[in-house]
């Protein structure tokens, strides 16, 4: 592989990388090798993983992530050739910790701070439910860009069916923050009393009342409790979330699409292209990892053209390596057997990969390949090694 | 040690099918399906989230399953929950008139308020899950579905999938939610009808993952569990005489011409991958049995990869198999 202007160019202009792809592709990797690799090229490097697991700070070798963005020393940088000027940081998303710290800074003072985290809502949305952590996400991320302390921020997604959710989320919050219903839910009147239904009109009174049947009366009351609190921030929310979309979807950002090999992962990549094309998000190019590519760099070989004077010739190197009570023969089979079933994974994988390959080429993005190894990448070597291969480095696979 | 206690995979009501994102949870809900169809079995696989694929891998044929659901096989349903279409039924069931619910759901300002809400799509689905679980055959004979799959999302939302109902009822004092909450609860902690099933692969971060998904299924949230599916096993590489053929190919003049046949240097390079990633998912299998005390299933890696049907019914045997603890 040579090395890649595009993706050069990526990794100099742009502020925010944010990786997208299916659960098991290997997002979380692929996005902190790319901060190494950014931070080889001297830039302050951030990797930000949102995913629920905790699988960063076994990848990057640090103990524990927190909450707050942990630099990895000096002392490991120097052994992955990154030099002076550039840094590499790792932060693993908080969901709880991001939620409280924006309370923290948007509640207009203690009293009011202290009545949402004591709300049983919040306390369930900032906690245990699933859907909370794209809110967060987006929060982390643009404070980590405001903070001015990286060149480049990397974000690792949740998998595929919620990765879009992450985009959509600071959409989502405002819609809900400035819908008809919860002006109603937090009207004076409503949280005086259930009564308080009557001072809508009619439709509205429909869909509370359904709310209720659904919820029961406990439910609503917290509800608009929680809510009355959060709208005496909602101005400085709304703010910051107009702020986040326009840095996701702005000239800072862009998006690598990171995908496994084989049928099923191409597939998903390809309906992901879609989706994504459907938002009108700009693609900086696709990563292809734990892809089997052939040894010599060649396609491999036919088995349909071999014949049993090629394995006889294997046979009698073998005889003259390891002497005469080998079982030569057998090896010379077993050796032609493992070249027939790599080379069917490895002419698996380019074919399943090939449309997509076509696809993303004619847009003008990058495409790269990332090989699978014959171990797995948990440890910063590892990592360094898939930067090689992002940045065109790579040895032979 | 040997595996006791375990029934059949058949022999559940309902199987969760859960796991990290990209270890094969689709493969197995489809490899289940149709291993329980064959053996005479009533049985629904659902999936959920945007995409549907179950149906296209046992019959490349097959039409959109959708929420209605479809016969893909005799005896063998698929359908996909939308939660916005399971909520419109509830809502339906609940109240009865169909005009309000359309008009609530349709209402722009509802919508906003749920599309925003976390949690609830889990929970109605869940609660859909628990509906379908209760149906009896149009004769009634029986149960509707002798068995029910479903193909959970990955496993950081996977396992929070199936802990929103006990979050809801610590979260809502009374009501039709919460009593909603506490029938599915009772439905997923019912040793005798549901099992979650875990699908791993025998790789490092995999194997510690799924030690801490049911470490949290087992403990926390008190559902049945009883073996982990380790999935794309590479089986041994060479023959039981040739144990070090990796190495001995790298002995040879790595340029010696073989005709046809790639050189011994590129040889060995093969060789040495499939016994690296062999011996990996021997280690990681072993460590997934120590971490979780659970035995294990393996299945293969198929070199085509699951295309349809074909890779499909060659997974059937060893999907049911029993498990075991590795010597």
């Amino acid at each position: 592989m040579k090395s890649n202007p595009k993706l050069d160019a990526m990794l100099s202009d742009r502020e925010i990388i944010v990786c997208v792809g299916c659960g098991g592709a290997g997002k979380t990797t692929v996005a902190a090798a790319l901060a190494l690799e950014a931070a080889r090229r001297g830039k302050k490097a951030l990797v930000l993983t949102i995913d629920p697991a905790r699988r960063l700070a076994d990848a990057l070798g640090v103990e524990s992530l927190g909450n707050q963005p942990e630099a990895i020393s000096r002392d490991i940088l120097d052994t992955l050739d990154v030099p002076q000027q550039g840094n590499l940081s790792a932060v693993m998303l908080d969901t709880k910790r991001t939620f409280d710290d924006l309370v923290e800074r948007l509640a207009e003072n203690e009293e009011a701070r202290d009545r949402i985290f004591a709300n049983s809502i919040y306390q369930q949305i900032s906690n245990a439910l699933a859907g909370s952590v794209e809110y967060s996400a987006m929060e982390k991320v643009f404070e980590l860009h405001e903070s001015g302390a990286f060149d480049l921020v990397v974000v690792d997604t949740p998998p595929a069916q919620h990765a879009l959710d992450f985009l959509e989320a600071p959409q989502r919050l405002l819609d809900f923050l400035d819908s008809r219903l919860v002006k109603m839910l937090i009207h004076p009147a409503f949280a005086a009393s259930r009564f308080g239904f009557r001072l809508f009109h009619r439709g509205t009174q429909r869909v509370l009342q359904v709310l209720e049947r659904l919820t029961g009366i406990g439910f609503l009351e917290d509800l608009s409790e929680f809510l009355i609190a959060f709208d005496a921030m909602a101005s400085g929310y709304r703010g910051r979330a107009h702020s986040v979309q326009d840095l996701l979807l702005g000239p800072k950002s862009t998006f690598v699409l990171v995908a496994g090999p084989g049928m099923e992962s191409t597939r998903h990549a390809t309906d992901f292209l879609d989706r994504l094309e459907g938002y009108g998000i700009s693609l900086a190019g696709v990563l292809v990892n734990r892809i089997r590519l052939w040894p010599s760099r060649s396609a491999p070989p036919e088995a349909a053209t071999r014949e049993s004077a090629d394995v006889e010739v294997l046979r009698d190197a073998f005889r003259a390596s390891e002497g005469a009570e080998y079982p030569a023969q057998l090896a010379a089979e077993a050796a032609e057997r493992v070249a027939t079933r790599y080379a069917e994974w490895v002419r698996a994988d380019a074919g399943f990969a090939q449309p997509l390959r076509e696809r993303i080429e004619a847009q003008g993005c990058f495409w790269g390949c990332i090989p699978e190894f014959e171990k797995d990448v948990h440890d910063l070597s590892g990592l360094a090694r898939v930067a090689d291969w992002i940045a065109g480095k790579d040895e032979e696979p | 040690m040997a595996a006791s206690a375990q029934r059949s995979l058949l022999g559940n009501r309902l199987v969760i099918v859960t796991g990290k994102g990209g270890t094969g949870k689709t493969t197995v809900s489809a490899t289940l399906a149709l291993a329980a169809a064959r053996a005479g079995l009533r049985v629904l696989v659902i999936e959920m989230g945007h995409g549907e694929q179950i149906p296209r891998l046992l019959d490349p044929q097959a039409p959109v399953a959708g929420y209605a659901g479809c016969e893909i096989l005799p005896g063998l349903r698929a359908m996909r929950i939308d939660p916005f279409e399971a909520l419109a039924e509830y809502l339906g069931l609940q109240f009865g008139v169909r005009a309000i619910v359309d008009a609530v759901v349709r209402n722009k300002a509802f919508r906003q308020l749920m599309t925003a809400s976390p949690g609830w799509r889990e929970l109605i689905t869940l609660g859909k899950i628990w509906h379908l679980a209760q149906l009896d055959a149009k004769d009634a004979s029986g149960p509707r579905f002798d068995l029910i799959i479903v193909d959970a999302p990955a496993t950081g939302h996977g396992v929070a999938f199936l802990d929103v109902p006990r979050v809801v009822i610590s979260a809502v004092r009374a009501g039709p939610l919460r009593k909603n909450a506490q029938r599915v609860e009772r439905l997923l902690e019912d040793p005798d009808q549901t099992l979650v099933l875990p699908v791993a692969l025998a790789e490092e971060l995999p194997a510690r993952e799924i030690a801490e998904l049911t470490d949290r299924v087992r403990n926390e949230m008190n559902i049945s569990i009883d073996r982990v599916i380790v999935n794309a096993v590479v089986g041994p590489p060479f023959p039981d005489a040739l144990p070090d053929l990796d190495e001995a190919l790298a002995r040879l003049d790595g340029d010696l011409e073989l005709g046809a046949l790639p050189p011994p240097r590129v040889l060995a390079r093969c060789a040495h991958y499939l016994r690296s990633r062999h011996e990996l998912n021997r280690r990681f299998t072993a460590e997934i049995q120590e971490t979780t005390g659970l035995p294990t299933v393996e299945l293969p890696r198929l070199p085509e990869g699951i295309q349809g049907p074909d890779q499909i019914s060659s997974l059937m045997s060893a999907l049911l198999a029993d498990p075991v603890f590795l010597a």
